[in-house]
Parts: structure tokens; sequence; C-alpha cells
């Protein structure tokens, strides 16, 4: 055991995990070797492996520790659905575990709930006030929630230290929630300046040159971010869109699925995968994905659009012009609900 | 740079057969939709154009194109105009190999330079954002797609023969019959047409409401009651013959919408006010905001006073 923890703590993680493999034949029911080897394993970046001995681990022994090392694992692997439900379970019997609680939001984040995110960090930042971490993790979800005059106030926090790369990411959000792509622009690149490795600041220079018309340089910052943060949904999401104008339909794929798994479910992937569909011919297969889609979200404009082509692309004259008659309603809600396009013709 | 090939070579093997095509074609709009510099009117008839627009002066002149902010000034060479001035010529200049879309543009209407659509939502960062804006590559390959035609690996300015009937090389060598699009449905025309005017597809899809989308005539034909994916005589080509140029005039229209609205479909009632002029009430002209010109709304409706534009 003192072995593989020196072999551990001198980074061999290789060794460290063979020495606990050993230990493990003839000690399979102690569950800090099991964590151990746990530890190990997320050092090599063996994520999967990781997950299994720690859950092994807590089986035979509950530990908070362990809990929190499953919670980074899964959060390292990709898997926020269970990063969340372990490290919600942790922090209710811990509140107190501000690691836990700053990566439980981080994983909200992420799957673009912001307002969990908000209502996770306010009272600790309120106890708190002047910590980097939750401010900048509040501030970007109060920004990307569009609640700007809050946000503006940690922006205003944040910048009290000086310029910094977290600040100017969190400027440039706020300026593109209102449109202002090249201010945003200028933030991005300032923050890219400042900090390269800041989680998200690639992916979001990317949706500033998206918006101000510079494609081929959105495609080399979303793939910039995602070297560092595979797992960054936008940048997955928008580079698979990029691939699919450029007709890498295969390629385009492998992004769309992979957003897919960082946010189950999520309408917007599903529907960009169904275009892929449409485009490679696979007119079936794409029907009935957006069938599915739109009864799921009977308000999805685009997926009745793309019904609407599949339809008539197959004659079905019938069904296309009533998906047609969809788009028209959904548009005609849209303009009642919007003073700008209410006005007379 | 885009090598030049001359219009008329292109068409010149076509008129040998379709010399009433050849011969109208030429002189359309869609044939010129973009030309050299020395070739365009408006830049012959304007010797010098010139604008202030906030902190930049803009100069056309001798086919040059400079902005200056009093302290500083770009120039370049033009190398495309597009458009024809009713809704707007714009100008196309390089630098280092990269297209250019200039930032301000003519209009008829005014006679005279303004900003070219869209280029108002933003406020250049320096002289060459000023200048204009850099067109990337796919943004470069639509615009020059829809205002140039690919030919025998060169760009024919404008859309000749070949941009819609497809390579003529194959079908000079075996006769072999090249696409007619009368053959097909409203349907299929609209997508094919749509492709530079842009189909109800791309619109709908990209959720583009209110009167900015009255330039997108497919799109807002679709959504017209009276539009029937089978029925040609509602596509573009029921109305428009894309070898000769535009008839402006709004009884020229009478007889297309009286084929289905004076008996020709039983759905297809008559009108109770008129016979004649059907366009001038059921598709009015709408003025699109910093376009200088009123475009024909293409969604065929009984159009109130006071009724909210559609889609």
């Amino acid at each position: 055991m003192k072995q593989a923890v020196e072999a551990q703590q001198a980074g061999n993680f290789d060794q460290a995990i063979r020495n606990y493999k050993i230990l493990l034949e003839k000690y399979p029911n102690i569950a800090e070797i099991h964590s151990n080897l746990g530890a190990a394993l997320a050092g090599e970046g063996r994520y999967a492996d990781a997950i299994a001995e720690y859950e092994r681990a807590l089986k035979i022994k509950p530990n908070p520790q362990v809990s929190l090392n499953l919670g980074l694992a899964y959060y390292k692997a990709g898997q926020l659905a269970p990063a969340i439900a372990t490290l919600s379970k942790l922090h209710r019997e811990q509140p107190a575990n501000l690691q836990a609680l700053l990566v439980l939001a981080d994983c909200h984040l992420q799957l673009g709930e912001n307002k969990t995110v908000i209502e996770l960090l306010t009272p600790a930042q309120k106890a708190d006030p002047e910590n980097a971490t939750f401010n900048y993790l509040l501030g970007t979800a109060l920004v990307r929630d569009r609640q700007t005059a809050q946000g503006q106030l940690i922006i205003d926090k944040i910048l009290r230290n000086g310029d910094s790369a977290q600040a100017r990411l969190l400027m440039g959000t706020t300026k593109l929630t209102v449109n202002d792509f090249s201010g945003a622009l200028q933030d991005f690149t300032k923050a890219v300046e400042l900090d390269p490795k800041l989680p998200d600041v690639y992916a979001y220079y990317g949706l500033a040159l998206l918006a101000t018309g510079d494609q081929p340089g959105a495609k080399k910052a979303f793939e910039q971010e995602l070297k560092t943060n595979p797992n960054n949904f936008d940048a997955n999401l928008q580079l698979g869109v990029l691939l699919r104008q450029d007709e890498e339909n295969d390629r385009a794929l492998q992004f769309f699925q992979h957003a897919l798994e960082i946010r189950p479910g999520d309408f917007g992937v599903r529907y960009q995968i169904a275009t892929v569909e449409l485009a490679k011919g696979q007119l079936a297969q794409a029907q009935r994905d957006l069938e599915r889609l739109v009864k799921e979200d009977p308000k999805f404009p685009e997926a009745h659009v793309s019904l609407a082509t599949i339809y008539f692309r197959q004659k079905k004259k019938a069904e296309g012009e009533r998906e047609r008659a969809i788009v028209a309603q959904l548009n005609a809600e849209k303009q009642a609900n919007s003073p700008a396009l209410k006005a007379p013709q | 740079m885009i090598p030049l090939l001359m219009a008329a070579l292109v068409i010149r093997e076509c008129a040998r057969c379709h010399p009433a095509e050849a011969k109208a074609h030429p002189a359309t709009s869609m044939a010129r939709a973009m030309q050299h510099p020395a070739e365009s009117l408006i830049l012959q008839e304007h010797p010098v154009l010139a604008v202030k627009k906030g902190d930049y002066l803009y100069r056309i002149e001798k086919n040059l194109y400079t902005v200056t902010n009093g302290s500083a000034s770009l120039t370049f060479p033009i190398s495309w105009s597009f458009g024809l001035g009713d809704a707007g010529q714009t100008y196309v200049f390089e630098r280092d190999g990269v297209p250019y879309e200039s930032r301000v543009s003519f209009f008829r209407a005014i006679d005279g330079l303004d900003w070219t659509l869209g280029a108002s939502d933003s406020s250049p960062a320096n002289l060459l954002e000023a200048a204009g804006r850099q067109m990337g590559k796919q943004d470069a390959a639509q615009c020059f797609g829809c205002h140039s035609t690919p030919t025998a690996g060169s760009l024919a300015p404008g859309v000749q023969c070949e941009r819609c009937h497809g390579s003529t090389e194959e079908h000079v060598a075996t006769l072999k019959p090249m696409k007619k699009l009368r053959a097909t449905d409203a349907e299929e025309i609209s997508n094919f047409c749509g492709q530079c005017h842009r189909t109800w597809a791309d619109i709908a899809g990209k959720g583009i409401l209110g009167v900015n989308n009255v330039r997108f005539q497919p799109y807002r034909l679709a959504n017209s009651k009276c539009f029937d994916v089978d029925d040609r005589r509602i596509s573009c080509l029921g109305c428009h013959n894309p070898h000769q140029e535009l008839d402006r005039n709004d009884a020229h229209y009478d007889a297309k919408c009286q084929a289905c609205h004076a008996g020709g479909k039983p759905s297809a009632k008559a009108c109770k006010v008129s016979q004649s002029n059907c366009v001038s009430c059921h598709m009015p002209k709408i003025e699109m905001p910093g376009s200088h010109y009123r475009f024909t709304d293409h969604q065929v409706r009984i159009a109130r006073a006071n009724d909210r534009y559609p889609n």
C-alpha cells in the first residue's frame, strides 16, 4: 500500500494502478484501495474505470471525499447528469463543501441551466462576496440568463481587481446577449490574449467571429476550445454546424453526437442531426427524427420547415402543406407578440 | 482574382441553336447581375460619387474606391459591380487576394451612395473595416455563385445560360437535352430559382420575419394562399420568362392571374373589384428599410390597409 501511494504521489500512476490491483486481489473489500485506485485511474485520464472503482469504494463504505471524487470524475468525463446527481447529494449532506458546490454549479452552467446556478451560488456569494470563483460563475450565469444589471455588478467587482480574462469574457458575453457583436469580439479577443486556457474563452470568441461573418476564424476558435475543453457544448454544436455547411456531414455528425452526450435530448442538436440526415439523403431517418422532435416540441419552427421540405420531396403534398401552415401559424404568433413586427404594411 | 470570361463568348455557342433566347437574354438584369466596373453604366454616368457617412468619407472615381477618415485613406480598384442599382449596386474590391464588399452602395432612387444593406448594423473598428466587409470563402462562393456563371473552369459575369441549364460541353458534344425547367412543378421551380432568390425553407428556417423578407420572392410566393406545389401556373416561370427582361407593367400579369381566377381553377374565385391590374392590389409594393426600393411583395393576397405585413 505504501509503495502504491508513493508511486501515485510521484505521478507514476501506471505503477500505482498495478500495485493497487495486486492489493485488491488479496483485500477486495477495502474501500480505501478502491478509492485510491480510482484516483490513480483518474490521474491517467481513465475516467470510466475510475468511476467504477469509486462506486465500488462507496458501496463498501460511504465517504464524502470519495463522493466528491466520483462527481469530479463524471464531470471530467463529460457525464454531467450523473455528476449532478452525485454532487447534489453531497451538497445536501455537506452544504459547506465549497468544491462540491462549485463543480455542481459548473455542471449546471454547462447544461445551460443558468437559473439553477444563480439559485445555488447567490447565498454562497453573499456569504463570501470577494470570492473570485463564486463571482465569476455567478456573473456568467446572470449574464447568460440576460440578467444584465445584476451581472454588471459582479463584472464591476471582478474588474476592481484589474483587467482579467474572466472579466473580459463576461463583458463580451453581456454584449453578445444584446447583439453588439463587434463589441463582444473586442472583449473576447482581449480575453484570449490574457488567458487562452480559460474554459469557454475560445468558444465565445468563435461565436463572436461567427456573428461578425468570419466563419473560417470561428471554425479555428471552436477547434481550439475543444483541444483543451472537449466537453464544451457550444463549440461542439457550432463546429458541427460549420462542418455541415461545408458538406462534411460525417465529421459534423461526430460533433453533434458528442454535443448530445453533453446535453442529452437537446432539441437544437437533435434538429442538427436530422439536417445532416437530410443532407445525406436519408429522408426516412430524418423524417422519423423530426416527427419525434415536433411531437415533443410542437412549436419548433425549424423542425416543421425541414419536415415540409422532406414531405414535398416525397411528393406528400398534404403533409407538406400542413407543415407550412404550422410554420405560418407560429410566425403569426411571433409577429403578434413582437411590437416591431406588428407594424402595418 | 476571379478570371474574367466575357459573357458574349459563353452565349455564342448557345445562339447557334437558340437564337431567340440568346438575343434577348444579354439585355436582362440577370445577365448583367455582375459586371466589370468599366461596363457599369452607373459608374459611367456618375464620374464621381461621394458620400460622408459617420466619420468616413467615401468616394468612387475612375473605378477607384476610396475611404478616408480625414487623417488616413485607403484606395482600391473596384474589381466588380454587383447589381444594376434599382435595389442597389454594390462594389467588390480585393485586398491581398481576399474579396471585400463595399460598405456603401449606389441606389438609383437617391442617385447616390448610401449604406450597403446590413452595413449600418455594425460600426467599423478601423479604416479597412470602414471600406468594406471581408467576404469569407462561403460568403464569396454564395455571392459569386448567384451573380456569375461557372463555365469551363472559369466564371462568366452575370447569370448566363449554363447557370440554369448546366454545362454546354456535354450538350454540344452529345446533343443530350439540357435541364428543362418548364417540365418541373411549382415547388421544384421555386427551389431552383430560390437558390439565389431564397427558398421558402431558407427564410422560414432562419425565422426572418417582417418586411426585410420582401425581397425573397420564392419564399413570399410559397406563403400565398394560391400557391400550389403541383400547379406550374403559380410557379416563378408561370409569370416570368428569365430569357427576357422583367416586365414592369402591371397589366402584363393579368392574364397569368386570370388563368386560374377566370374559371381555370374551381377553387380560385373571381375578383369582385376588377379584372385588370390585379397585382397592383394583390401584390403591393413595399419598401424595405435601407434599400431605397419598393419591392413587389410576392405573397399574393387580399392586402387591406393597416393589416400587419404577413410572415
